[in-house]
């Protein structure tokens, strides 16, 4: 009896953190764009430059603007797994990037998406990586290699 | 492929009671999420919990008729647990009444692109609870004030030397080992306007018998028509090679203590002029997935340098006007691959000739780096050539470094070699034929404080070998 309810206790202490965990790992993410940006589809290359900062201004010259999810967010793995960098090495890579002159500053980390979602509908620039079930209506979501999400092959997760 | 928000609805099945229970309260304030979900399974959800709670501790008082009193009061516990979870189930209720009775009145913020996915209705996050004032909208537009940023180092170096060697940045000519400061930077930027910004760097850097003196690394005023135009006016640090434009003067941004030495900075004895004032051209080719990019430099220089041999003597060049023409590709096939090249050209003076006499002054590099995946694998030639007018002596002098580095959690080991072929009847006399390799590693202690330590191991033509030890702390705030 004793054992039965050692169990049950850890299940509602452990069960929730570990069903986040696995859903988070299986969720895509949506490429979401200011809706007055008129571009639909972008490479997975094009987009890794331009949370990169190695692409600065979209066609027509506006400036780019980088919104991004604070560290322990599911949108925040997916972006360094995109650049290929750890959490250490994408700070010290931003300090690079304002040192060497070629970005004004880090991107602006966001901890909700609802503050996600007001930024990207300030800003003409921006672009911002948004899991797909928080995906929201006043976001534009733009494709990825031609894929949109859920379509097979989409290459954000 | 999955539907938009489906997966969150797993969340509540009743096979988990217990998930389902403790995880309400999450899946109301994070309702926003999952605002496809009803409110009449929401309750029906409550309810399988709450039974499911109260048959657990129910058939086992059934298959156990001799159960402790330790087991009565852990039933008389979850009995007082479903109180509450009962009051809160009847707070939660009037909670949705009163959202659902608001939820229509909200409109829409915009309408999302028509190509865009199904996304789910307004939720209850986004509709304010009646008694909580609206906050006031956040201004997004970019902050036009001033940034800072700083870097900073602290060294101790120990060299076998017989004789004076190496009398820059610090470091006592002559000494066994002592300690040095190195540079201090400051950097400061601004934005101007979407397109306009300016730079400054002002470095303070350690002399001989512990002075300091002040140097305007970099000061630029930048404009950016589009990736494809930047132009920076100024005095900027020349693109004539990687390791210069890549790293700057930050220590904190090298993996090894000190930089190549024929990246070395020209006022602590470097070969190559690595600053001048003028006018810097930056920007992309549009060539698809090559990312050809070029560069191009037009501007002055005086650059002047002591003699690395530790004699005092100060080498001042008197520099011409200069130009410098680059190129480099970033591959998309392969992120994090740069390979590219520069030729550069200007006119120098010799202080030991009358100066009258001007040399040609040409450098050309190439260069092949990867760094990404916490690989850092840099390779840099140089071929300088110089060339006394009116048919003088033409001198050719190589010169290459090749580093790489491989990130382990918080500690970074690297491998360097590096080779350099002045001619002894160059300007470059001090330095001659010198190779030699130097390991260590790097540890970050933070984000914006490193550890590191190198050994160096130098062989010079015509004089013993030289080895070292650098330790360095450099920081960034």
């Amino acid at each position: 009896m004793q054992n039965f309810m050692a169990i049950l206790l850890l299940s509602y202490l452990l069960g929730p953190a570990l069903v986040q965990t696995s859903l988070a790992q299986n969720q895509e993410v949506a490429v979401v764009v200011n809706p007055k940006n008129p571009i639909s589809n972008i490479t997975k290359s094009e987009l890794r430059k331009v949370f990169a900062g190695e692409k600065r201004t979209w066609a027509g010259g506006l400036s780019i603007k980088l919104v991004v999810r604070v560290t322990g967010s599911y949108e925040r793995v997916v972006l360094l797994r995109l650049l290929g960098m750890s959490e250490s090495e994408y700070k010290q890579y931003w300090i690079a990037q304002v040192f060497r002159g070629e970005a004004q500053a880090e991107p602006v980390a966001l901890f909700s998406n609802g503050m996600q979602k007001e930024a990207i509908g300030a800003l003409p620039g921006a672009i911002a990586l948004v899991m797909v079930g928080d995906v929201k209506t006043g976001m534009k979501v733009i494709k990825v290699d031609g894929l949109m999400p859920g379509a097979t092959g989409y290459p954000l997760y | 492929m999955h539907l938009l928000g489906a997966p969150h609805t797993n969340v509540t099945r009743c096979s988990k009671p217990a998930l389902t229970i403790v995880n309400y309260e999450r899946y109301e304030a994070d309702s926003s999420a999952r605002g496809s979900v009803s409110t009449g399974r929401i309750k029906t959800r409550i309810h399988c919990a709450l039974f499911v709670l109260v048959l657990v501790p129910a058939s086992s008082r059934a298959q156990n008729d001799s159960s402790s009193s330790s087991d009565h009061e852990t039933i008389a516990q979850l009995i007082e647990q479903i109180k509450q979870l009962q009051q809160q189930d009847h707070d939660l209720q009037e909670r949705i009444k009163i959202l659902e009775a608001k939820q229509p009145q909200a409109s829409p913020v915009a309408q999302a692109d028509p190509t865009s996915p199904p996304v789910p209705q307004q939720s209850a996050e986004q509709t304010p609870l009646p008694d909580v004032p609206p906050a006031p909208p956040h201004d997004w537009r970019d902050p036009h004030g001033m940034q800072l940023l700083g870097f900073g180092e602290f060294n101790y170096k120990v060299l076998d030397q017989r004789q004076p060697e190496l009398g820059t940045e610090g470091f006592v000519p002559g000494s066994a080992g002592n300690f040095y400061t190195g540079d201090f930077d400051l950097f400061l930027s601004a934005q101007m306007s979407d397109k306009a910004s300016v730079l400054s760097e002002i470095a303070v850097g350690e002399l001989d018998h512990q002075t300091f003196n002040v140097d305007l690394e970099r000061f630029l005023l930048q404009y950016e028509f589009s990736d494809y135009l930047k132009m920076s006016f100024g005095r900027y640090q020349t693109g004539v090679s990687y390791y210069n434009t890549e790293f700057r003067s930050a220590k904190f941004l090298q993996t090894t203590a000190d930089r190549p030495l024929i990246a070395q900075f020209a006022d602590e004895g470097g070969l190559l002029p690595s600053q001048a004032v003028g006018v810097s051209i930056t920007g992309a080719v549009p060539s698809g997935k090559l990312g050809l990019n070029y560069l191009f430099e037009y501007g002055s220089s005086d650059t002047v340098r002591p003699a690395i041999n530790g004699s005092g003597q100060i080498d001042d060049e008197n520099n011409g006007n200069h130009v410098n023409v680059g190129f480099f590709v970033r591959p998309d096939v392969l992120p994090g691959l740069r390979i590219g090249g520069s030729f550069y050209h200007d006119k120098i003076g010799n202080s030991s000739v009358p100066s009258t006499v001007r040399i040609g002054q040409t450098i050309v590099n190439a260069h092949a780096v990867y760094v990404a995946h916490g690989v850092e694998f840099l390779n840099e030639g140089f071929l300088i050539r110089h060339s006394v007018d009116h048919g003088g002596a033409v001198f050719n002098m190589p010169a290459f470094y090749s580093q790489i580095s491989r990130r382990f959690a918080h500690i970074r080991p690297f491998f360097r070699y590096q080779y350099i072929n002045a001619n002894p009847n160059s300007i470059f006399e001090d330095v001659d034929l010198r190779y030699g390799p130097s390991f260590g590693a790097r540890y970050d202690f933070t984000d914006n404080i490193a550890f590191k330590a190198q050994l160096d191991h130098t062989v010079r033509k015509d004089q013993p070998d030289l080895n070292g030890l650098q330790l360095q702390i450099a920081f960034a705030f």
